[in-house]
């Protein structure tokens, strides 16, 4: 039939007076349906564990020497480099889409007396982060602020 | 191992939530000059005199080690994440630590790298 | 006068004293534009195979006992218009849960993980009857009436990936209610509450994968509910290292 689940998925503590058969996955899981946009999110952890390393290794070369900091950058020329550069930047913007879209719903009602802000103004306040503080460290990588 | 990781998990989970928001936000600036725009030659791409001088007072070395360490927490709990979606329930106690220890490897290291700056 | 519309239903069966393990069986019955995929069922039943057993009730969405996949979506069939499926129509005992008998599952683990959130007001003193009733005001109503809209249908759960994997995971509805109380301002059980949150079925076991409110038909926004109760148990957690709870 379909995938298994896990063996005890939903078990009670007990098992009941009939055999029962084993749970299974939800068909469309993992990639079909609604939860490719789901699996998609998740695999960007692998990217961002990549990405990690990778800012690292720039400023780690910083701190080493101008040959080695120099070298670094130069390395990102390769084709190889830049293309990898780009489909991150496509998955970036997809993790804070998607991030975005539920982060609204996740804030709870009320902290102590505190009521967080009504959702639109929320998705107004991420966007507007998001795209100020890009703007803002792109003109200093780029040399055009500082 | 499990207690041990019920135990950090609001922590884990605070850093990885701030790894997606504050993470992505930085990464896509990076991303844009560092990542794509200088190598194709449309900025000038950073010289040491100057990415030292940015990334050596106390903001640049804050920006830069969050740069590294935040996407490493979200990249490590979704990496879990994924394991436990492929089905690995029951080894996430093993799983887990590793990815955990890979992401708190890499943030001592980023501590480091910015020091040394 | 035009011919009736037929549709092919391939529905799992399952008889623990028969089978090793689930097959299909196809069934073509005439069926009625009006039709949900409830009444198919029914008629399939009633009509054609006695021995086919499943759930149902209120036929109105209401019970939460009809809980199906259809078309691998775990669906309400008393909710669900049969004119919106093609001519062939899968039916399957909801994904996630042990098959007690053909599209009839095992809830027991469901009912142990919903006591377990203490679903109910917990006061750390009970007011006397002479007290007179506790007063609410609208707003207070507001903050978790979505969250009390669940009719325990567990579609929810069918569409988890972490219930599919692991087994403790306290599972959305379950949360959700738990939720539920920790924000109604005539509770006092939420510190109760977060430790069970945050025990062996943790809440931050939750991926936000969002599915449970994609498949939820009371609009509950389960996946609201978790990711709101990580935060109120990180807030606990925050807390508790500044000032830990004595005499506990």
């Amino acid at each position: 039939m379909g995938r298994p689940a896990h063996p005890q998925a939903m078990a009670p503590s007990r098992p009941g007076s009939t055999r029962t058969a084993p749970p299974e996955l939800p068909g469309q899981f993992p990639f079909a349906g609604r939860y490719r946009g789901y699996t998609l999110f998740a695999w960007t952890g692998v990217l961002y564990l990549l990405l990690g390393f990778l800012v690292l290794r720039v400023v780690w070369a910083l701190g080493e020497s101008p040959q080695a900091f120099d070298s670094v950058i130069a390395s990102f020329r390769n084709p190889l480099y830049i293309v990898f550069h780009l489909l991150a930047l496509v998955g970036v913007c997809f993790v804070a889409v998607r991030f975005f879209w539920l982060f609204p719903k996740a804030q709870p009602p009320r902290i102590g007396p505190a009521k967080p802000p009504p959702q639109p103004v929320i998705l107004a306040m991420l966007y507007g982060l998001w795209i100020g503080v890009t703007l803002l460290l792109s003109a200093i990588l780029a040399g055009v602020l500082f | 191992m499990q207690g041990l990781l019920l135990k950090l998990e609001p922590l884990i989970w605070l850093v990885f939530g701030q790894g997606i928001m504050l993470g992505t936000i930085l990464l896509t600036g990076w991303l844009l000059v560092v990542g794509v725009a200088a190598p194709l030659g449309l900025v000038e791409p950073l010289g040491y005199e100057r990415a030292h001088a940015l990334g050596s007072n106390l903001i640049g070395r804050l920006v830069l080690f969050a740069l590294i360490v935040l996407p490493l927490w979200k990249g490590a709990h979704h990496t879990r994440h994924i394991s436990i979606d492929m089905g690995g329930g029951d080894r996430d106690a093993a799983v887990a630590p590793l990815l955990y220890a890979l992401a708190g490897f890499g943030t001592l290291l980023a501590a480091l790298a910015v020091i040394r700056l | 006068m035009s011919e009736q519309q037929k549709k092919t239903f391939v529905v799992t069966r399952f008889d623990p004293d028969v089978d090793e393990v689930p097959k299909t069986q196809s069934y073509k019955i005439p069926v009625e534009p009006d039709w949900k995929v409830l009444d198919a069922l029914n008629f399939i039943k009633d009509n054609v195979d006695a021995t086919l057993s499943h759930r149902w009730s209120c036929r109105m969405a209401v019970c939460g006992s009809c809980g199906m996949m259809v078309d691998g979506e775990p669906k309400l069939t008393c909710k669900d218009a049969l004119s919106d499926y093609g001519d062939t129509v899968e039916i399957a005992p909801l994904a996630n849960f042990p098959v007690i008998r053909d599209l009839v599952v095992e809830l027991e683990g469901f009912m142990e993980k919903f006591q377990s959130v203490k679903p109910w007001v917990i006061r750390a003193k009970e007011l006397a009857v002479e007290e007179g009733t506790t007063r609410q005001s609208p707003e207070e109503l507001a903050e978790f009436k979505q969250f009390s809209m669940c009719i325990n249908c567990m579609l929810c759960y069918s569409a988890c990936p972490v219930v599919a994997n692991e087994p403790h995971f306290l599972g959305p509805a379950a949360i959700a209610l738990g939720h539920r109380y920790n924000l109604d301002s005539r509770d006092e059980g939420a510190e109760e509450r977060n430790e069970v949150f945050r025990g062996e079925g943790t809440v931050f076991s939750c991926s936000f994968a969002n599915e449970c409110s994609e498949v939820c038909p009371k609009n509950v926004d389960p996946a609201a509910a978790v990711n709101q109760a990580k935060f109120n148990a990180v807030i606990d957690w925050a807390v508790g290292l500044v000032l830990p709870r004595g005499g506990k």
